[in-house]
């Protein structure tokens, strides 16, 4: 079923690598090793302004810095708030969406005037307002963006919950006596995780999208510490004389939001060919 | 009476990716002219299929005819292509479905749907004159190809066109047909659809009307008003109806004859009055006993046991060979095809007729 | 003979918001059921008959606590239950249901074996063991292999599926059950192999039934008794052996009229003569609901709604016109 899906395939395999380098990069972090074939923030390793070649793979920044190095130690920020973001956000706001629909009335209005409220606050300026007050690094763009983001998946979670409590089944559990927080998550959330794993999968591009948004406009991480939007903002000057520096950065990201949006398309048709 | 249309050895085929489901296996039933069949089943049967097969809409792919015919008044019509298929389908065999708010579309008000149908029928009469003249009247447009366009807005109706609806709405017996001309589809309730779509396909005055379940998603009473304005309309029509139905009960009181399927075979088929009294096959004998019609303490309801065979395995013997009381080897070896037992009453078993499993069917 | 649940004029009304303000008092009303007042006696079937829009599934619903009455009272075990302090898990472990739909009735993440067992954790409390103990006997009462107790509902087909839907019910051992529609969605050799089944279950457990049906061969075959509703009010009620042979309400008289009988010798269906159309829940028409559609109606029917009145031993009609069908 997978094999003959080959979006799916090319989504899983970017996916994987990314992740797996993540990864990689992480524990080589904690462990004090260094994998890169250069220190990513060591300056004058190479020549400055070199362009690609077999020694330098993404060639060199102006203070002779290796961008390989740089790109591949950045990882773990795109890609961890990017994963950890959206799964905050389904978590919350799969709770936040089954229990209004699961009670209805007035909490369910509530909830959901909540919802809406949190939801017409424009993200990027909240995000930037969070960045000032809280100060900037990856942990705090990733609190920003995790206050903001919940509010889709509330939305979804409620329709999809609202779709479950309508089946019979639902009346059958409240008939053996068991209470809206067991009904919900005994049968409710198994019942609407995959639509909304579907949609979280699709969404972690656009976290990325929107953190290497944050990272260009200096929330991020604090030079010399690498990060691809970071990246893409501080070499854009370069965009004529040495365009492999902020072109490449930004391919990186390019590359991680069509890798998850191929997954997400990928596990959508494969749940629709179950139906 | 003659053969209005005739199904020989049909065979039609579902490709899923879970393998090959025969719906309808080397199928034999007629439909003479001016009487209603009822094809009676139960979910699986095939009955729908050849429905389906009979109009030309069954969804291809997955759907496919792997042989037969579908003789209509002298034309194969599973050898027509889409096109030629098109003119017959709504003009002399029309159809009515199950579900009256998916055939109707929510967003024209009922007159204007109506008046669509007339239109048609009136363009193919005359060539097509009759409808670019009121396209180019009513809309200013000229036509250049042969498919009416609907009109927008009741207002722009012909007072002639008007009396027309009105007339059709009348006869399907619809209390105020001024109002209900300018109103929504969702505005009125299940019977009130049903019949309009009834008046629709008979104002096409078509041969034959095929209807898929046509009352089963509507309540008892009006059940039995759509149902006896059907009886009623065929005898004024003239027009012959198939009635693919799974109740029984609704076949008795309306049909003329009736074809019993059970996993994509007919297995008997008879005048309404002889399959009851005199039912052949073991799945008829099932089936009338396991109706409920009395109170439990008189009538001994006798299930079936067993249940369907998978139609995706191919099966050279006797679909129902594995539930019936009567069963002999040969039923285990090679189905019984479907004979002429006695004066119009076909069955499709070994225990009636000797010449079984050498004769085809003859009528 | 002493009854097991009775409701007591029970209504259900449901408030209809019109404009933007979530706050504001409903002005209109969809009167789903109307002041129903029913018995049923212990150990018998009681059929619910009428159609779409008759409120009896609401009053089915509203019996089991699953939508809270808007007025009326339910007597259960000799108790009422409609107010806040019932203990709904006492309740449920004598009064169980069982639904329409056996493709939404289970879950179809969860094992069969889990799902019968879910009214034992739920209200009896008990341990593992006893709960796989009782799941086996339901299945064994029910006519399913016991290798089922470990297949998910999507294996099953829709008259296995109605069975441990049963299985569930009747698990807790429950002195009535209350079926919604069971086999209208079955195939008719299916719907024999479950009323025959409920009629044994029926026996070995001294269960009480009521019955919700549009289908009346079903009422007939099942029931002892018979309510008859039209929008939202009960219009006639007696043995089913008694108003099937004499309808005495001319809705009754119409609805089993248009009951298609498997007999083309008894052509009731094209003898029927009813008119119009089931009326508005929202603004019924005044007086009698059915006045609009019925032959006998006359001055006082839009007027004044009939009550309920004997007209016979045991035998309940609500017409103005009695007579002019006995």
């Amino acid at each position: 079923m997978v094999a003959g899906n080959t979006e799916a395939l090319v989504g899983i395999v970017i996916v994987s690598s990314f992740i797996v380098l993540a990864l990689a990069v992480s524990i080589s972090n904690l462990f004090g090793i260094q994998i890169t074939p250069y220190d990513p923030i060591a300056q004058n390793v190479g020549p400055p302004l070199a362009p690609p070649s077999f020694g330098h793979l993404l060639g060199t920044d102006v203070h002779g810095r290796d961008l390989f190095s740089r790109v591949i130690v950045a990882t773990p920020n795109d890609v961890a708030v990017g994963i950890i973001v959206v799964a905050v956000a389904l978590a919350a706001g799969a709770m936040v969406g089954s229990i209004a629909a699961l009670r209805g009335g007035f909490l369910d209005e509530a909830l959901m005037r909540f919802t809406d409220v949190i939801f017409a606050l424009p993200a990027l300026v909240l995000a930037m307002s969070i960045g000032v007050a809280l100060g900037p690094g990856v942990t705090n763009m990733m609190l920003a963006l995790m206050i903001i983001w919940w509010p889709p998946y509330a939305r979804l979670a409620r329709g999809e919950a609202l779709r479950v409590t309508h089946q019979n089944y639902i009346e059958a559990a409240k008939l053996s006596g068991l209470g809206t927080v067991k009904i919900l998550f005994k049968h409710v959330l198994r019942n609407i995780v995959v639509t909304m794993v579907v949609y979280a999968t699709l969404d972690i591009g656009t976290v990325i999208l929107v953190y290497s948004g944050l990272s260009y406009l200096g929330l991020s991480v604090r030079p010399p510490q690498p990060d691809w939007g970071e990246m893409v903002s501080s070499y854009q000057d370069y965009l004529i004389t040495a365009p492999w520096l902020p072109i490449l950065p930004g391919s990186i990201i390019a590359l991680g939001v069509i890798g998850f949006s191929l997954l997400g398309d990928g596990l959508r048709d494969m749940l629709e060919a179950l139906k | 009476m003659t053969n209005l249309l005739r199904v020989e050895n049909l065979s039609v085929c579902y490709e899923s990716r879970g393998g090959r489901v025969t719906a309808l296996d080397k199928v034999n039933v007629d439909i003479r002219s001016n009487e209603l069949l009822a094809v009676v089943g139960e979910s699986g049967c095939g009955k729908s299929t050849l429905a389906l097969a009979i109009i030309g809409l069954l969804p291809n792919p997955p759907a496919r005819v792997l042989n037969g015919e579908i003789e209509f008044k002298g034309t194969n019509l599973v050898q027509l292509q889409p096109a030629r298929m098109r003119e017959y389908r709504g003009t002399q065999i029309a159809m009515i479905f199950q579900e009256p708010l998916s055939s109707l579309n929510p967003v024209y008000k009922v007159g204007d749907q109506i008046a669509e149908a007339i239109i048609v029928k009136k363009s193919r009469e005359d060539g097509h004159a009759v409808e670019t003249e009121f396209m180019q009247k009513t809309h200013k447009v000229t036509l250049p190809s042969k498919v009416p366009k609907r009109p927008r807005s009741g207002k722009r109706i012909s007072a002639e066109l008007k009396q027309e609806i009105i007339a059709s709405l009348k006869l399907v017996r619809i209390p105020d047909p001024e109002q209900v001309i300018d109103r929504y589809p969702f505005e009125l309730s299940g019977g009130m659809r049903q019949r309009i779509m009834i008046a629709m396909a008979l104002s096409q005055e078509p041969a034959l009307l095929v209807a898929d379940e046509p009352t089963t998603a509507l309540d008892v009473t009006t059940q039995a008003q759509v149902l006896k304005l059907m009886r009623e309309l065929m005898e004024k029509v003239k027009t012959s109806i198939l009635l693919i139905t799974h109740d029984l009960a609704v076949a008795c009181q309306v049909a003329d004859r009736v074809a019993v399927m059970y996993a994509g075979d007919v297995v008997e088929a008879a005048n309404v009055f002889e399959l009851f009294s005199k039912p052949l096959h073991p799945y008829t004998e099932g089936l009338l006993s396991c109706l409920p019609t009395g109170s439990k303490h008189k009538v001994d309801l006798r299930p079936i046991p067993g249940s369907v065979p998978d139609l995706r395995s191919p099966l050279v013997a006797c679909k129902y060979a594995s539930r019936c009381p009567h069963v002999m080897k040969k039923c285990t070896e090679k189905k019984p095809d479907l004979i002429e037992i006695r004066e119009k009453h076909e069955v499709a078993c070994y225990l009636h007729g000797e010449k079984n499993g050498t004769d085809t069917a003859n009528n | 003979m002493e009854p097991i649940l009775q409701t007591i004029d029970l209504s259900k009304y449901f408030p209809i918001q019109r404009g933007i303000n979530p706050f504001s008092k409903a002005k209109k009303f969809v009167r789903a059921v109307d002041g129903v007042s029913v018995t049923i006696w212990k150990g018998t079937t009681i059929a619910v008959v009428g159609e779409s829009g008759c409120g009896k599934t609401t009053l089915a619903r509203a019996m089991a606590l699953l939508t809270k009455p808007t007025a009326g009272d339910v007597i259960f075990n000799g108790k009422s239950i409609i107010n806040g302090k019932t203990n709904l898990k006492q309740v449920y472990r004598d009064l169980q249901m069982i639904f329409q739909d056996p493709e939404s009735s289970l879950d179809p993440n969860i094992r069969v074996g889990n799902s019968i067992g879910e009214p034992l954790e739920g209200l009896m409390g008990w341990s593992k063991a006893e709960v796989r103990g009782a799941v086996d006997k339901s299945l064994a009462a029910v006519g399913l292999p016991l290798d089922c107790v470990d297949r998910f509902p999507g294996q099953l087909s829709g008259g296995q599926k109605q069975r441990v839907a049963i299985a569930r019910a009747i698990s807790p051992q429950p002195k009535l059950v209350i079926l919604d529609e069971p086999t209208s969605a079955l195939d008719a050799s299916v719907q024999a192999q479950i009323l025959r089944l409920l009629l044994q279950l029926q026996k070995d457990y001294s269960l009480s039934y009521m019955l919700i049906t549009h289908n009346i061969a079903v009422a007939e075959y099942l029931s002892d008794f018979m309510a008859v509703m039209y929008s939202g009010n009960l219009v006639e009620y007696g043995l089913t052996e008694e108003i099937m042979a004499k309808p005495r309400h001319p809705y009754t008289i119409a609805l089993i009229s248009s009951a298609p009988i498997a007999n083309p010798w008894k052509r009731n269906l094209l003898q029927v003569e009813i008119r119009g159309e089931v009326p508005s829940a929202i603004n019924p028409p005044p007086g009698c609901k059915f006045h609009p559609r019925c032959p006998y109606a006359d001055g006082i029917c839009s007027r004044q709604t009939p009550k309920l009145e004997e007209v016979s031993q045991g035998h309940f009609v609500a017409c103005h016109f009695k007579e002019k069908t006995a």
